[in-house]
């Protein structure tokens, strides 16, 4: 509130400010739209993150709600990451703590992130800087963005069982890999036709291969590019619910997989340790992705626009 | 041989190709940089698909006890086909993804566009602010599904913030009725992806240029002709791209869904997604399902087409092109619109 009286002198600064768009709109209404939708938008977040930490009896009780935590408790993350021994009680039939499934997200969106890197620089470059495949690959790709993943994943269960792959982090990997290989491919040939050709040919002129031109003159010009595709990757390969859900059971189970496995148990719900869980998942994409809020819209319109 | 090599570099010359100092020409250092990238589409394309259709044409589930190559011997042509365009269930989930697909996206873009005019203006605490309304988008989308799983119970928080504020105790089933869950389903998105819209329309509305818009202001167009004449036609090409994307993502609705509702109650909240889910897993039924996923492919291949073109054009130029405020094609005409707009009022 204290920020309004700004606000009013911003407004009667006219021209020195940027367009005056919602000119009619005083400088009062306009904190009142923002809070309003805010307050709205926030909610649901504020909801869990204060759920998280309280303590049992404050979750859902009948005819009553508790808008903030009147006791506040981390009771809820230690139960649900096993430290306190006490998620033996948890939930019947399933011993396992959400400390598993969380090293699994890691290690599944880790790697996959890597592979779909790895694989998705050299296509990037190549389209971007020697237009390879033609207008066909990249319309391809994009195209394979349409599909509802679960269409594409069907006959892929198939061929993951038959090879063993199923219910395995490798074959998690692999799947994460080539799901998210597109998104490296759009990110990255965007930030690659940014880099003037003359930088690689000037290499190439100067004795370098085109490896070399590559290794040693173009990708270090994208190095910041590569570090935010790179998050921006990992962000959706932990975000993934649907692959793992049908691909894994219980030796490869990711944390949104186990939050969803909480929510449908029979013992009921436990909204405190389930928040704790969910707040825990959200950390990351939050930290990570407030980091490259830069290159967001780029990664999320397929390279489609560039700011 | 000897002419061949001295004439090559000079014919090539205009088109910037380089003489070959790495051993090998542009042509095979181009395949070989997408070759690992084309086998991973293979992979993910025409396996797949070749499969699909295979199982498309069976009977076969895995409990059979037969394995998925072995599948002919449950052929029945084209029966799952036929089975799914004549069963209600398949039309219902396409017409209600369609819906929630149109109403999400319509909303988002909405309340996106009226968040993104908002905070055009430079005001204290922008940029924080700006990083809170994209909170929403970083949240795992299983998780959202979650989150507002908690917010819609019946005696939660949302209805009892209702009670408070009505007076009286309010008792809505949000997620139990089959009515109105699908509009409980639709929030959950319109909360999570309005971030995105707000986003690239904010990203917009700062490069349209400055100079025209004062321009239009001082000769006195109002605020809705400046948005009739000036913001929207300037920004269509972000707006189209911003609602194919977000139309493309949301018809592809799972996660939140699942998580909520579980396509429940009945089939009222299962979109194409969750009914393939089910199918697959639930009922086990892999050659339907297989024939289901192929008609979804070939109903989003056909729009798809459309889809696609403006995006592949987008990504070929830089925002200022996209925008069009480095073309000279936004000068007089619009503005005078603008102007004349106003002065018939």
């Amino acid at each position: 509130m204290a920020t309004a009286p700004v606000a009013v002198d911003a407004g009667r600064a006219g021209s020195a400010d940027r367009l005056s768009l919602l000119g009619r709109l005083r400088p009062g209404g306009r904190w009142l739209a923002i809070l309003l939708i805010g307050g709205t938008f926030g909610f649901p977040l504020y909801w869990t993150v204060t759920m998280a930490f309280k303590p049992e009896d404050e979750w859902n009780p009948p005819g009553k709600v508790f808008w903030w935590p009147h006791t506040w408790t981390v009771s809820n993350f230690t139960d649900i990451l096993g430290i306190r021994g006490a998620t033996s009680v948890f939930f019947t039939g399933r011993s396992q703590s959400a400390l598993t499934p969380v090293e699994h997200s890691l290690i599944a969106a880790g790697f996959g992130t890597l592979l779909a890197l790895i694989v998705g620089i050299f296509a990037a470059y190549g389209i971007a800087r020697f237009r390879a495949g033609g207008r066909v690959l990249p319309f391809q790709i994009l195209q394979l963005r349409m599909f509802p993943p679960i269409a594409i994943i069907i006959p892929l269960l198939f061929m993951w069982v038959y090879l063993s792959l199923y219910d395995t982090l490798a074959g998690l990997v692999i799947l994460y890999g080539a799901v998210t290989f597109p998104f490296v491919v759009w990110l990255l040939r965007s930030f690659f036709q940014e880099v003037p050709r003359e930088i690689s040919e000037a290499a190439i002129v100067d004795g370098c291969t085109h490896w070399g031109a590559f290794f040693k003159a173009v990708l270090p010009q994208v190095r910041g590019g590569l570090a935010a595709t790179a998050l921006f990757v990992f962000i959706l390969n932990w975000s993934d619910f649907l692959i793992a859900l049908v691909m894994t059971q219980d030796h490869a189970q990711t944390a949104p997989v186990y939050l969803q496995a909480l929510q449908s148990g029979a013992s009921g719900q436990e909204y405190g340790k389930q928040a704790a869980l969910a707040m825990i998942l959200i950390m990351p994409p939050a930290i990570f992705g407030l980091a490259i809020q830069r290159y967001l819209v780029r990664g999320l319109t397929f390279g489609a626009i560039k700011r | 041989m000897e002419a061949r090599t001295t004439e090559v570099p000079v014919r090539q010359a205009p088109q910037r190709r380089l003489p070959d100092l790495g051993g090998r020409s542009e042509s095979v250092v181009a395949r070989l940089l997408i070759a690992p990238g084309q086998i991973l589409m293979f992979f993910l394309v025409a396996f797949p698909a070749a499969v699909a259709i295979y199982i498309g044409f069976t009977e076969w589930t895995p409990t059979s006890g037969k394995d998925w190559y072995q599948a002919y011997h449950y052929w029945h042509w084209f029966s799952g086909y036929w089975e799914a365009l004549s069963s209600g269930s398949v039309w219902h989930s396409i017409w209600l993804t369609a819906l929630i697909t149109i109403v999400a996206v319509g909303v988002e873009f909405a309340l996106g566009f009226l968040l993104a005019l908002l905070f055009l203006k430079e005001f204290r605490g922008r940029g924080l602010l700006t990083l809170f309304f994209l909170l929403p988008m970083m949240v795992v989308p299983a998780v959202s599904g979650f989150i507002f799983f908690m917010l819609f119970q019946v005696d939660g928080p949302v209805n009892q913030g209702l009670t408070a504020i009505v007076g009286h105790n309010v008792v809505i089933h949000w997620l139990d009725d089959p009515s109105l869950a699908k509009w409980s389903v639709m929030t959950v998105d319109i909360w999570q992806w309005t971030p995105l819209m707000f986003l690239i329309l904010l990203s917009g509305l700062v490069a349209l240029p400055e100079d025209q818009m004062n321009q239009a202001r001082i000769l006195g167009a109002s605020f809705w002709h400046q948005l009739r004449y000036l913001i929207v036609p300037m920004l269509k090409p972000i707006i189209v791209i911003a609602l194919i994307i977000r139309g493309i993502e949301t018809f592809k609705l799972f996660d939140s869904a699942f998580l909520l509702t579980g396509g429940g109650p009945g089939d009222a909240t299962s979109t194409v997604s969750v009914y393939l889910y089910r199918q697959v897993i639930i009922n086990a039924r892999w050659g339907y399902a297989s024939a289901v996923a192929i008609i979804i492919l070939i109903l989003v291949s056909a729009a798809g087409a459309f889809a696609v073109r403006p995006i592949e054009q987008a990504q070929e130029e830089t925002f200022e092109e996209l925008v069009g405020t480095e073309g000279a094609h936004v000068d007089g005409p619009r503005l005078e619109e603008a102007i004349e707009a106003e002065a018939t009022v």
